[in-house]
């Protein structure tokens, strides 16, 4: 092992490694790391004193150092607040209410639920709040909750962050559930981030994943990091509710039984007479010619910045209908203007899992990936041969996609001619 | 009226790749940007400084190298820029974050009442869009989420009017100051730094205010702040990619041999040709 | 309008931060307007910097943390023929020790940066993402400043430096220097292929730290005036080919084709065996010389390096002569501030300064080499075709008497060259390397 001038062995960074969390800068007692221009963590060797803590806590075994029988490193980090872990039972889902029903992502959310609570040996609860809305509770119990938890009141008939996010932190100190899932709706995205500060817990977004470390008993959530190309699963030792928004259409929803039972509290709303806000109107979307759904799409053509050109569209369009699918965009041409964002595949845009994907110009950066991998054929055409889209792409075409789809639809055109469609 | 702006400088994710063999980031050439969403807020902000009076301060936490964000800031017309960077504030994840923020805001406030925080929707690294909203709930200022448009101000009446992207549509809602907006993307166009301010804030001097500084709890930064930990990392579920075929030799070839391994599934390709009804 | 500056520089490249530095050292409010994110961003060479050049701007650059590759210790020639070629190699333990730096490789992102850090240390303003879309006259018509892409975007100075380099637009724009013709530019790839230091050191019988360049001519630029390169890096090998640009239109060959034939080539392909493609680009290079420079001293301005299409074809030097035009631009325009003429007779102790540098003096000597590699075809085709032939025929023994070998190689000589083209050729050659 390495050591510095005073003969102490110290720890050294393997920066290909090193994602540049920051984690070890935090954790050095003496404050010998720092982080370079580069984005790496860099240990000064005079500064360190060999305590290895940095090594401990990195997540990604980027730490060189071999520990001598010296110092009986700590390994718990800080004192564990028992009681409070305890007295948190249940695994609890926000239903959130779209026109009247229960979004379809909070179902989703509750089939996820029953899984994890089984593992615990807890209840599922559902979480509700609105404006007559018992039907919903109904809705929730035939999903398979066992208990439902309601605020039911005329401020909370449209959602504003304030009064939502204190009815849903209030029912939290009140029930005191273990784990809290909500659905990453624009909506969950804003009330998640108000409830996990009122409450001082943590939270983890845009999960593509939950399960649950059963020695511990700890949520395990995992979601993409650095644009989607690490994958973290992150947990929430101490604070409570752990909490996790979790996108449309990544968990599968359960079958409605209206046989099943459960219990339906009705909690009252207490909330200070500040001025909330009014909301003034509100304007539906206008749906695009052909109010197009990408997300629900068997078949998606999707735009990439090769193929940024506005006269091609129709072309693109041929595509999709003789696919039997949609016309969609990756960001950059979302960027240009080309087409609406509701349109946009990726990890800024929707999350889809299209029977087949077309990609066309796309180059395959990470953040478009996240947002496809779940495709079931995903076939590329783009004129970079290195194009990354390629490594996942079942297959392929290199060439000029201006070239190669009119070819493509007149060969596509005879193949369902001779199926006789 | 006085204006904050929260910045945050992030990696040019569309430039990270990753090596698949050693699962490691290839960092070579990957430059720092401002995260773009930021950067809306921010025009939004100086418009509404040029449109009301009064000044901009742009904060933003992270390392030293994070200077050059709070530059950019200057030279697109903010008035001040201060770098919360302090060795405490490492691995702090979005609560730890919005209580480092807040702290500093609170801290502006003092000095001089702040009106307005606008900050971008998400950021493009981490993108929770949870930095925002925990700053509004800490500070007890109204919240107002993926804003498109800001119809009016009066700042007499303390109210605001903002147009917000909801589910199906757009929210027209109004609420009293201060508040705290995150922005969409149409909200507002960035400029071009002018050249004039392009050389001031070449010149300028962005403060660094660390933990001491903004009074902050200490268990409440930085990784101590942070409940969320990392438990482990691995590369995403790769698909193994499959053949490419070249246009290159031949046009009609490569297309022929495209649509004829496209379809070699028999089951995949009738339901394919069949558009998707069976 | 913003504040006035003595000196306004166009371009961050390696003649604008050399004349920048000067300036700054001798306290002259100096500002770089670069078009490139950073400087460097639009910069590309082969990769081989002089240090002599580097060095009278910036002594003990070395001990300054400059961002080297690898030092030369060893320069190669080959002539390639279509399945081998020629070597003539030279290596000197000299360039490790009394003159370590001679020559060294560099990435320009790494090396500009780091160059306009060290200008910007001495106080120069580097402003990047500009773009500099006119220059600024009075009613004399002399030069007063400039005007950029960006809102309030003038600049006032009392000297214009031109160096934004080999595309100059600016310089299309001004009439200072005219569109370059396609046969007075060589349009060159290259691709950057990464490879562990340790293979290349084996590769190339190195020790760490220490480099070696190929310089290559002869079939592989298919018979188009050309050259091509391989140089050796930290991490990686730069692999470049280039041709006339007059030539590659005219036979309609694409620069990728043209690379990637070179790099199948039996002497190229081992060396790069195993390697990772990085980085491909593409650049021109001034191939005029010494007939196609532009005047390079005016009324309130001057243009120093590639903008002034001051660039050595035959031993590929730009680097060096772009950092010292730069230095002797800024000791002119201290010299006329000074004196306070801004005029061109002010600032035409730039043109002597730079006739009594080697700039010139080489330059002058190689008038004829353009020239001389566009009549002289040859060179590209049958001359490495037969050199090939013959060494390959005199190193085969399978019973032939040596007599009869040579006898064939005479003759396939006479048929493929012909001993009057030879002399010629010979003559031209002798003529273009000791032009007056």
């Amino acid at each position: 092992m390495a050591k510095n001038k005073k003969g102490v062995e110290i720890a050294q960074i393997i920066p290909d490694r090193c994602i540049g969390c920051q984690i070890c800068l935090g954790e050095c007692p003496v404050g010998a790391i720092q982080i370079t221009s580069a984005g790496v963590a860099l240990i000064d060797p005079e500064a360190c004193i060999g305590c290895g803590k940095c090594f401990q806590v990195c997540p990604v075994g980027a730490v060189r150092f071999e520990r001598k029988r010296h110092f009986p490193i700590n390994k718990e980090k800080r004192e564990p607040e028992k009681r409070e872990a305890v007295e948190f039972r249940g695994v609890a889902i926000f239903i959130e209410v779209v026109d009247g029903l229960g979004a379809q992502v909070s179902w989703e959310l509750v089939e996820k639920g029953k899984e994890l609570a089984q593992k615990l040996n807890v209840k599922v609860m559902a979480f509700i709040l609105g404006y007559q809305i018992q039907k919903i509770a109904e809705e929730a119990i035939a999903l398979g909750c066992a208990e439902v938890h309601m605020v039911d009141h005329p401020l909370l008939k449209k959602y504003i962050s304030q009064p939502y996010g204190k009815a849903l932190a209030f029912l939290c100190t009140e029930v005191k559930p273990e784990i809290l899932l909500i659905g990453a709706t624009p909506l969950g995205r804003d009330l998640s981030a108000v409830v996990a500060t009122y409450l001082n817990t943590g939270l983890t977004a845009d999960c593509t994943d939950l399960d649950i470390d059963e020695e511990r008993g700890l949520l395990l959530m995992t979601r993409p990091t650095f644009g989607g190309n690490i994958m973290a699963t992150i947990y929430c030792q101490q604070h409570r509710p752990q909490m996790s928004t979790v996108r449309p259409r990544v968990m599968k929803a359960g079958e409605k039984d209206f046989n099943r039972h459960g219990q339906v509290y009705y909690h009252d709303l207490t909330v200070a007479d500040t001025p909330v806000c009014e909301i003034i109107d509100f304007i539906r979307e206008v749906p695009q010619v052909g109010g197009v759904d990408i997300t629900i799409a068997p078949a998606l053509v999707v735009a990439g910045k090769g193929a940024c050109d506005p006269s091609s569209l129709p072309m693109l369009q041929e595509l999709a209908d003789l696919v039997g699918g949609q016309v969609a965009c990756s960001r950059p041409v979302v960027e240009a203007g080309l087409m609406p964002y509701e349109r946009q595949v990726g990890q800024t845009g929707k999350t889809v899992a299209p029977k087949l994907y077309i990609g066309i110009g796309v180059s395959g950066a990470v953040q478009h990936l996240v947002g496809i991998q779940g495709s079931e054929k995903i076939v590329a055409i783009n004129s970079d041969r290195h194009a990354p889209i390629f490594q996942i792409a079942d297959v392929g075409i290199v060439g000029n996609y201006l070239q190669v789809v009119p070819l493509l639809i007149s060969g596509l055109k005879k193949k369902l001619h001779t199926a006789g469609r | 009226m006085h204006l904050v702006c929260c910045l945050k400088q992030v990696p040019d994710t569309a430039e990270v790749k990753i090596d698949p063999q050693t699962n490691t980031l290839l960092r070579s050439g990957v430059e720092s940007i401002t995260n773009p969403y930021d950067l809306v807020a921010l025009e939004q902000a100086v418009r509404l400084k040029e449109q009301y009076g009064g000044k901009v301060t742009a904060i933003s936490m992270g390392p030293p190298q994070a200077e050059n964000v709070l530059r950019e800031a200057l030279s697109l017309g903010a008035d001040e820029g201060i770098l919360l960077s302090d060795r405490l504030f490492a691995g702090a994840d979005t609560l730890a974050t919005s209580y480092t923020l807040a702290k500093a805001i609170e801290k502006l406030n003092q000095e001089s009442p702040v009106d307005l925080i606008l900050c971008g929707k998400q950021a493009i690294d981490g993108d929770t869009g949870q930095t925002g909203p925990g700053i509004a709930t800490r500070l007890g200022f109204t919240l107002f989420t993926y804003v498109i448009e800001i119809p009016w101000i009066d700042i007499n009446k303390k109210q605001i009017q903002v147009k917000r992207k909801v589910e199906g549509g757009v929210e027209i809602i109004r609420g009293p100051l201060p508040a705290l907006l995150t922005a969409e993307l149409e909200l507002a166009k960035p400029r071009r730094a002018s050249l004039p301010l392009l050389i001031f804030s070449l010149r300028a001097e962005v403060k660094v205010w660390k933990a001491e500084k903004i009074n902050a709890d200490q268990q409440k930064i930085g990784l101590k702040g942070s409940p969320t930990w990392v438990k482990k990392i691995f590369p995403p579920p790769l698909r193994k990619g499959g053949p490419k075929f070249d246009t290159q030799e031949n046009l009609e070839v490569a297309v022929e041999q495209f649509l004829d391994n496209l379809l070699a599934d028999k089951k995949f390709a009738d339901s394919l040709l069949g558009r998707w009804e069976t | 309008m913003i504040e006035n500056f003595d000196v306004v520089i166009v371009g961050a490249g390696p003649a604008g931060i050399s004349a920048a530095y000067i300036l700054a050292e001798k306290g002259i409010k100096t500002i770089v307007l670069e078009r490139g994110a950073y400087p460097g961003a639009k910069n590309i060479s082969g990769g081989v910097l002089y240090g002599h050049d580097l060095g009278q701007i910036i002594p003990g650059f070395a001990e300054k943390n400059c961002p080297i590759e690898r030092n030369i210790i060893e320069s190669r020639i080959w002539y390639l023929g279509e399945n081998g070629g020629l070597s003539l190699s030279y290596r000197d333990k000299v360039f490790s020790g009394d003159r370590k730096f001679n020559a060294f490789t560099v990435g320009r992102a790494k090396f500009d940066r780091w160059f306009a850090d060290q200008a910007k240390q001495k106080g120069v303003l580097v402003v990047c993402g500009t773009v500099v879309i006119d220059l600024l006259r009075d009613n004399r018509n002399w030069v007063i400043g400039v005007n950029t892409d960006r809102p309030e975007g003038e600049i006032k100075a009392k000297v214009v430096l031109l160096a934004d380099g080999i595309n100059s637009p600016l310089a299309a724009k001004t009439g200072f220097r005219p569109e370059p013709k396609p046969h007075q530019v060589a349009l060159a790839v290259k691709e950057v292929i990464e490879l562990p230091a340790e293979i290349i050191q084996e590769r190339f019988n190195v020790e760490p730290g220490q480099g070696v360049t190929i310089e290559i001519l002869g079939e592989i630029t298919q018979g188009m005036n050309g050259v091509a390169a391989i140089y050796t890096n930290q991490h990686s090998l730069s692999v470049n080919i280039g041709a006339n640009l007059f030539d590659l239109s005219k036979r309609k060959i694409r620069p990728y084709e043209l690379i990637e034939k070179f790099k199948n080539h039996p002497m190229v392909s081992p060396l790069i065996q195993g390697g990772k493609p990085s980085e491909y680009t593409a650049h021109w290079l001034a191939e005029g010389g010494y007939e196609t420079i532009p005047h390079l001293c005016g009324d309130g301005f001057l243009i120093a390096g590639d903008s002034g299409m001051l660039f050595n074809a035959l031993h590929r030097e730009g680097l060096n002569l772009a950092m010292t035009s730069g230095r002797l631009a800024a000791e002119a325009i201290a010299e006329a501030l000074a004196k306070g003429d801004f005029s061109r007779n002010g600032l035409k102790t730039y043109i002597s300064k730079l006739k009594n540098s080697y700039i010139m003096h080489d330059l002058k000597k190689y008038r004829k080499f353009p020239h001389f590699l566009n009549l002289h075809k040859e060179m590209f085709t049958t001359l490495p075709e037969w050199t090939n032939l013959a060494a390959r025929e005199m190193l085969t023994v399978n019973g032939i008497p040596k007599k009869k070998k040579q006898a064939m190689i005479w003759r396939e000589f006479r048929q493929r060259i012909s001993l009057l083209n030879c002399l010629r050729l010979l003559k031209d050659a002798w003529r273009s390397v000791h032009g007056e």
